[in-house]
C-alpha cells in the first residue's frame, strides 16, 4: 500500500522547483526591506537624518533674509558633514546586524534549509537593506529639499541630485562593509562593535591619522591624495565637491593637484572607488558566507 | 547732416548691393563697398549699412556714424582686426562683427579704436580674439554691446573689452562671455556700470587705473570677479559677484590699492569673498568695506599677513566656510571691524545681545584651530567639510590651551544681519525645480514602500481537495 | 531518496559526524536515535546541505553539495523549534515561504488549513504556542508537497497533546507515501513512525536496525532513566546491550527501553557486574499506537 501511494505520489506530482536565482534574491530583498522599514532602527535613523538634514538646510539659509540666493555650496557643505557622519553609521550597523542577527536568533538555519543558496540570501539581504536605506535617504533629502525650495530660489538642483546620488553610493559601500562584518561575526553584539569601530575608523581615525602623518612625514600632495582616496568617505566628499565645483581647488593644494593631473578622469575615479567599496566587500562577504563550514 | 542726403545715399547703396549679391541677400559682399560709402560720405554723416555680410577688414578714418541695425554683418574671415577706428568721434552702432584672427600677434580685435570720443553701442560681437580694444582713446562710450570671444582654451583667449591709456570712458550695459578679462590699463575717471561678465578669467580687471566708479555689475562664474591692481580711489557699489571660483577665485581682489570704497555689494559663493593683498599699501590710506553681503564663500575675507588700515562696518558675513583668514601666519587685528560702534554681522557669532540694542554684548573673536592649522599646512585643506575637521574644532573648544589666537576682533558684532539690497535680482528661478526634485525623492520613498513594503495577504482558504 | 556516503563533519577538534553512510528508499521512513550530541542534528544539516561536509550526499538524485538549492527544493524541513522573525505575522511568514518556493497564495492558505492554523494569520510568530509553531513549520514544509520530509526532533519542545498532533500528521504523511527522515529520542515516536532506526553515538552510526528489533513490540515498552556515576556509564551501556536492551546515553543518565513488566531487569543486570545504580526515573508511558505497519 505504501509502495502504491508512493508511486501515485511521484506519478502525479511534478517535482517541486527551486526559485530562480533572481526570484530568490528578490524574495529575500522584499522580506529584508519590509523587516527594515518596520524596525526601530529604520524609523530612528530616518527621523534623525531627516531632522538633521532639514536643520542643516534651514540653518545654512538663516541670516540671508530676503536675499533670494540659495547658497547651496554652504548647505551642501553642511549636508556633506551630516551625511558623512550619519549615513555610514546607519549603513554599517544595518549591514552588521543582517546575517549575525539571523544567526544569533537561529532563523538563519531555517532560511538556509529552504531551496535557496547562501549567495541568494546574502544578496537579497543586501538589496533589501539597500532599498530601505535609499528610502530613508529619499525621505530625509526630500524633506530638506522641500525646505530649500520653500526658503530659497533653490539654485543647485543638479548638484543636489548628485549629492543624493553619491550619498546612495556611499550608503551602498558602507552597507557592503557592514554585511561583510556580519558574515564574519558569530554574534550581533560583536558585529555591532566591529561596525562601530569601522565607522570611527572611516569617519575620524583615518582622516586624523592622515593629517598627522602628512605633517609628521611631510607627505607630498600625490601621496596624501593617494592615501585619502582609499577612504570611501573622502572619495564621496571629493566626488560631491568635484561635481559642484568642477574642480577640487577648494580642497587646497592636494585637491588642485588631483584636478590638474587627473582632470576629467577624476570624477570617474572617485565613483569607481565608491563602486569598488560596494562590490569588493560584498563579493568577499558572498565568498566567505558560502564557504562557511557552519551556519 | 540733412535727411534727404541720407535717403539718397541709401538708395544708391541699395542699388550697388543688389547688383553685387544678385538679390539673394546672403552672398558675401566685399567690405570695400562700405569703405566706399564712407569715402563718399561727409564728416558726421550717418551711414545705415544695408543688410548683408561684409567680408574683410574695415578702417574708418573719418568721423561718421556706422549704423548696422538694418542687418549688417562684418566678417573678418579670421584675419586681422575687423573694424579699426582711426578718426575721432566715430560711432559704431548695431553691427554684428565676427571672426577676427585667432593668432594673438597683432592682437586682432572686433573693434579697435585709436582715437578719442568714440561711441560703440549695441553691437553684437562673436568669435573674436579681442572684442573691443581702445588704445589711447579717451572719452569713449562703450554701451550695450554683447561680446562672445573665440572658444579657445583660457590661456589663449583675448580680452572682451580692453582700455589702454583711455581716460574718462564709460563702459556700461555690456555683456561679455568667455573672454580673458574686461581690463582697464592706465585709464582713469571711468564709469563701469551694469556690465555682465561670465565664464571669463577676471570679470573686471584694473591695472594702474585710478578714480573710477564701478556700479551694479554682475560678475558670475569667472575666475575672479573684480581684480583691482595698483589702482587707487575706486568705488565699488551694488555689484554682484557670484560663483567666481577659478584658480584664484576671488569675488573682489585688491592688490596694492589705496582708498578703495566697497559698499553694498554682494559676494556670494566665491572661493574667496574679498582678497586683500597688501591693500591699502600707503600710509594714511584706508579701505572701507560697508554694508556688503559676504555669504557662502569658502573664505569670506582673505588677507596677506600684516594687512592693515581697512575698516569693515555693517557687512554681513554669512555662512562662509571660514569667515576670515590670512595667507600664512598673521592676524587681521590691525584692521577695524567696527566704526562708531557698528560692527558686522557674523553668522557664526556665538554671543548674545541681552540689552537688545542690536549689538552683541561680547566681541566676535573667531578662533579656529583647523583654520590655524591650515595657515601652516595648506595641504590639510583636503580635510575641510569632514567630520574630522569638526572633531578638531570640538577638541579645541574643549581644551582652551589648544585654541589659537583669534584672527580678528569685532568689538561690536551685529546681532542680526543688516538688510542689504542689491540692485541686481537673483535666484528664484530654481525654486520650482527644487520643489519638483524634493517631491520626486519623496515619491521614490513612497513608491518603494508601496511596492515592496506590503505583502498581499492570504486569500480565503479553498475548501475541498486541490486538484 | 537519500543516498549518503561517508558523511564526515568536524567542528574544530570535535568530530560531530564521522563516516556516516546509508541509503533511504522513496516512501520509507527512517529515524535517527541517539543522545544529545550524538550527531543527529549535524547529520541532518549535512543532508540539507546548509553546512559544508566531507563525503557525498544526494537527495532524489540531486547532489546536495553541488546543487543544494535544487536538492532542498525536494525537502520539507521541520526544525526542533521554528525560528522565524518574531515580529512577522503568521500569514506573511507562510506567504514568504510560499513565494520562495513559487507556490501560490491559495496553496499557502490551503497548507495553513491543513494544519489547522486558519484564523491565526494575524498572530505574530512570537505569540504562537510551541505547538502552533511546529504546525506552522509543518505547513511550510508541506507547501510544495515535497517527496521528502526531514524533521529534527520535531516534538521535543511540545507537551503530550502537541506531540500527539505532530505524530498524527506525520503518520498521515507516511500513508500518503512521503519519505521521512527524523531525529528523535522518543522510542514511542520512532516505533509509531519509523520502519528503520539509525542509532547514533558520538557521530557514528552504531546500529542500523528496526524499531521492532530495538524495542520488542509485543509488550508495551517503557523507558527508564538510570543515574550512575559518570565513570561507569559507558561500561554500563555495554553490559545492558549485551543483555539485549536498547540503550542510549543521554548526557543525563542512561536511558533504557524495557518492557513494562520487566523494569527491574536492567538494574539487576548491572548489579551482577557490580555497577551501582543511584536512582531511577520512569519516563512517560510509551503509547504504541496503531500504525500502518
Amino acid at each position: 500500500m505504501i509502495a502504491n501511494s508512493a508511486a501515485h505520489f511521484s506519478a502525479t506530482r511534478q517535482t517541486p522547483a527551486a526559485p530562480t536565482l533572481i526570484g530568490g534574491v528578490a524574495r529575500f530583498a522584499r522580506r529584508e526591506f519590509r523587516d527594515a522599514i518596520a524596525s526601530k532602527w529604520f524609523a530612528l535613523y530616518t527621523f534623525a537624518f531627516t531632522v538633521l538634514a532639514v536643520g542643516v538646510s534651514y540653518l545654512s539659509l538663516s541670516g540671508i533674509g530676503s536675499h533670494g540666493f540659495a547658497g547651496f555650496g554652504r548647505t551642501a557643505a553642511g549636508l556633506l558633514n551630516l551625511v558623512m557622519l550619519v549615513v555610514p553609521l546607519m549603513a554599517l550597523t544595518a549591514g552588521a546586524g543582517s546575517v549575525a542577527g539571523e544567526r544569533e536568533r537561529g532563523t538563519l538555519l531555517y532560511l538556509l534549509a529552504q531551496p535557496v543558496s547562501r549567495t541568494q540570501v546574502l544578496l537579497g539581504k543586501h538589496l533589501g537593506l539597500a532599498a530601505a536605506i535609499i528610502c530613508s535617504l529619499c525621505v530625509g533629502f526630500g524633506i530638506s529639499g522641500g525646505v530649500l525650495a520653500w526658503r530659497t530660489g533653490g539654485v543647485g538642483v543638479g548638484a543636489y541630485t548628485m549629492l543624493v546620488g553619491f550619498t546612495v553610493l556611499l550608503a551602498l559601500a558602507m552597507l557592503s562593509i557592514g554585511v561583510l562584518i556580519s558574515v564574519c561575526s558569530r554574534r550581533t553584539a560583536v558585529a555591532m562593535g566591529i561596525a562601530l569601530f569601522t565607522w570611527l575608523a572611516f569617519v575620524f581615525i583615518s582622516d586624523l591619522g592622515l593629517m598627522a602623518s602628512s605633517i609628521l612625514f611631510k607627505l607630498r600632495v600625490q601621496e596624501i591624495f593617494g592615501l585619502a582616496i582609499i577612504n570611501p568617505l573622502q572619495s564621496f566628499k571629493m566626488a560631491v565637491i568635484v561635481n559642484m565645483n568642477a574642480s577640487l581647488d577648494v580642497l587646497g593644494p592636494v585637491g588642485a593637484y588631483a584636478s590638474r593631473t587627473l582632470g576629467g578622469a577624476l570624477p570617474w575615479m572617485l565613483v569607481s572607488s565608491l563602486i569598488a567599496w560596494t562590490a569588493l566587500p560584498l563579493g568577499l562577504a558572498v565568498l566567505l558566507f558560502s564557504r562557511r563550514g557552519s551556519v | 547732416m540733412s535727411p534727404p542726403r541720407l535717403t539718397i545715399l541709401i538708395s544708391i547703396l541699395a542699388t550697388v548691393v543688389r547688383s553685387a549679391d544678385g538679390g539673394t541677400g546672403n552672398t558675401p559682399i566685399p567690405v570695400s563697398v562700405v569703405a566706399e560709402m564712407i569715402d563718399n560720405a561727409e564728416q558726421g554723416d550717418a551711414i545705415l549699412v544695408p543688410a548683408g555680410i561684409y567680408e574683410g577688414n574695415l578702417i574708418i578714418r573719418k568721423p561718421i556714424v556706422l549704423d548696422g541695425s538694418a542687418g549688417a554683418i562684418f566678417d573678418g574671415l579670421g584675419e586681422g582686426t575687423v573694424i579699426e577706428v582711426l578718426a575721432e568721434q566715430v560711432t559704431i552702432r548695431g553691427c554684428v562683427i565676427r571672426a577676427t584672427d585667432e593668432d594673438v600677434t597683432g592682437e586682432p580685435a572686433a573693434i579697435r579704436v585709436i582715437a578719442a570720443d568714440a561711441t560703440i553701442e549695441s553691437n553684437t560681437i562673436d568669435d573674436a580674439l579681442f572684442g573691443i580694444d581702445l588704445r589711447e582713446a579717451p572719452n569713449a562710450v562703450i554701451r550695450n554691446n554683447t561680446i562672445a570671444c573665440k572658444n579657445l582654451e583660457p590661456g589663449r583667449r583675448g580680452d572682451g573689452i580692453r582700455l589702454w591709456w583711455s581716460h574718462g570712458c564709460t563702459v556700461e550695459g555690456n555683456t561679455v562671455r568667455g573672454s580673458r578679462d574686461m581690463v582697464f590699463w592706465y585709464s582713469e575717471d571711468l564709469r563701469i556700470d551694469r556690465n555682465t561678465v561670465t565664464d571669463s578669467r577676471y570679470g573686471l580687471h584694473f591695472m594702474y587705473s585710478h578714480d573710477t566708479v564701478i556700479e551694479e555689475n554682475d560678475l558670475r562664474s569667472n575666475s575672479v570677479g573684480i581684480y583691482l591692481m595698483y589702482s587707487n580711489r575706486i568705488t565699488l557699489r551694488g555689484n554682484r559677484l557670484t560663483n567666481n571660483r577659478g584658480a584664484s577665485g576671488y569675488g573682489v581682489g585688491l592688490k596694492d590699492c589705496d582708498d578703495i570704497i566697497i559698499a553694498g555689494n554682494e559676494l556670494l559663493a566665491n572661493r574667496v569673498g574679498v582678497y586683500l593683498d597688501n591693500s591699502p599699501s600707503s600710509v594714511d590710506s584706508t579701505g572701507l568695506f560697508e554694508s556688503n553681503m559676504v555669504a557662502f564663500n569658502e573664505v569670506g575675507l582673505l588677507a596677506t599677513p600684516n594687512t592693515h588700515g581697512n575698516v569693515f562696518t555693517g557687512n554681513a558675513f554669512v555662512e562662509n566656510e571660514e569667515p576670515a583668514a590670512t595667507h600664512g601666519r598673521g592676524r587681521l587685528v590691525s584692521n577695524d571691524f567696527a566704526r562708531d560702534g557698528v560692527g558686522n554681522y557674523w553668522s557664526d557669532y556665538a554671543g548674545f545681545d541681552l540689552d537688545g540694542d542690536g549689538i552683541g554684548d561680547v566681541a566676535y573673536e573667531p578662533r579656529s584651530l583647523f583654520g590655524a592649522m591650515l595657515a601652516n599646512e595648506p595641504n590639510l585643506r583636503l580635510f575641510v567639510h569632514s567630520p574630522a575637521q569638526q572633531a578638531i574644532e570640538f577638541t579645541a573648544r574643549a581644551l582652551p590651551e589648544l585654541r589659537p589666537e583669534s584672527t580678528l576682533i569685532d568689538p561690536s558684532p551685529l546681532a542680526s544681519p543688516p538688510r542689504i539690497n542689491s540692485a541686481i535680482a537673483g535666484g528664484g528661478i530654481g525654486g520650482a525645480r527644487m520643489a519638483v526634485l524634493a517631491a520626486t525623492l519623496l515619491s521614490i520613498a513612497v513608491a518603494c514602500i508601496a511596492a515592496l513594503g506590503f505583502e498581499r495577504g492570504l486569500p480565503a482558504p479553498q475548501t475541498g481537495v486541490r486538484s | 531518496m537519500i543516498h549518503a556516503k561517508g558523511i564526515t563533519k568536524r567542528f574544530g577538534r570535535v568530530q560531530a559526524v564521522s563516516d556516516v553512510s546509508f541509503e533511504l528508499d522513496a516512501g520509507a521512513s527512517i529515524a535517527l536515535w541517539g543522545s544529545n550530541g550524538a550527531g543527529k542534528t549535524t547529520l541532518i544539516r549535512c543532508l540539507l546541505g546548509v553546512i559544508r561536509f566531507k563525503g557525498n550526499a544526494s537527495v532524489g538524485g540531486v547532489d546536495v553539495r553541488r546543487r543544494g538549492r535544487h536538492a532542498r527544493a525536494l525537502v520539507g524541513y521541520v526544525p526542533q523549534e521554528l525560528a522565524f522573525h518574531d515580529d512577522a505575522r503568521l500569514g506573511s511568514a507562510i506567504v514568504f515561504f510560499a513565494r520562495l518556493r513559487r507556490i501560490s497564495r491559495a496553496r499557502a492558505a490551503e497548507s495553513l488549513a491543513e494544519v489547522g492554523l486558519i484564523g491565526h494569520e494575524r498572530k505574530r510568530v512570537r505569540d504562537l504556542s510551541g505547538g502552533m509553531k511546529q504546525r506552522l513549520a509543518l505547513a511550510v514544509a508541506l507547501l510544495s508537497d515535497p517527496p521528502l520530509i526531514i524533521l529534527d526532533e520535531p516534538t521535543s519542545n511540545l507537551d503530550a497533546a502537541g506531540r500527539g498532533e505532530v505524530v498524527e500528521t506525520l503518520q498521515r504523511l507516511r500513508r500518503a507515501g512521503k519519505t521521512l527522515l527524523f531525529a528523535s529520542h522518543r522510542p514511542d515516536e520512532i516505533i509509531s513512525l519509523a520502519d528503520r532506526v539509525l542509532v547514533m553515538e558520538r557521530g557514528r552510526v552504531v546500529q542500523d536496525t528496526t524499531p521492532v528489533e530495538l524495542w520488542p513490540t509485543e509488550k508495551p515498552v517503557q523507558v527508564i532513566r538510570l543515574y550512575l556515576t559518570m565513570a561507569c556509564e559507558a561500561d554500563a551501556a555495554d553490559v545492558l546491550r549485551e543483555a539485549g536492551h536498547a540503550v542510549h546515553l543521554n548526557g543525563r543518565g542512561l536511558c533504557v527501553a524495557v518492557p513494562r513488566d520487566r523494569k527491574a531487569e536492567p538494574i539487576a543486570a548491572l548489579a551482577r557486574k557490580q555497577i551501582e545504580v543511584r536512582d531511577i526515573e520512569v519516563l512517560d508511558d510509551v503509547q504504541i499506537q496503531e500504525s500502518s505497519q
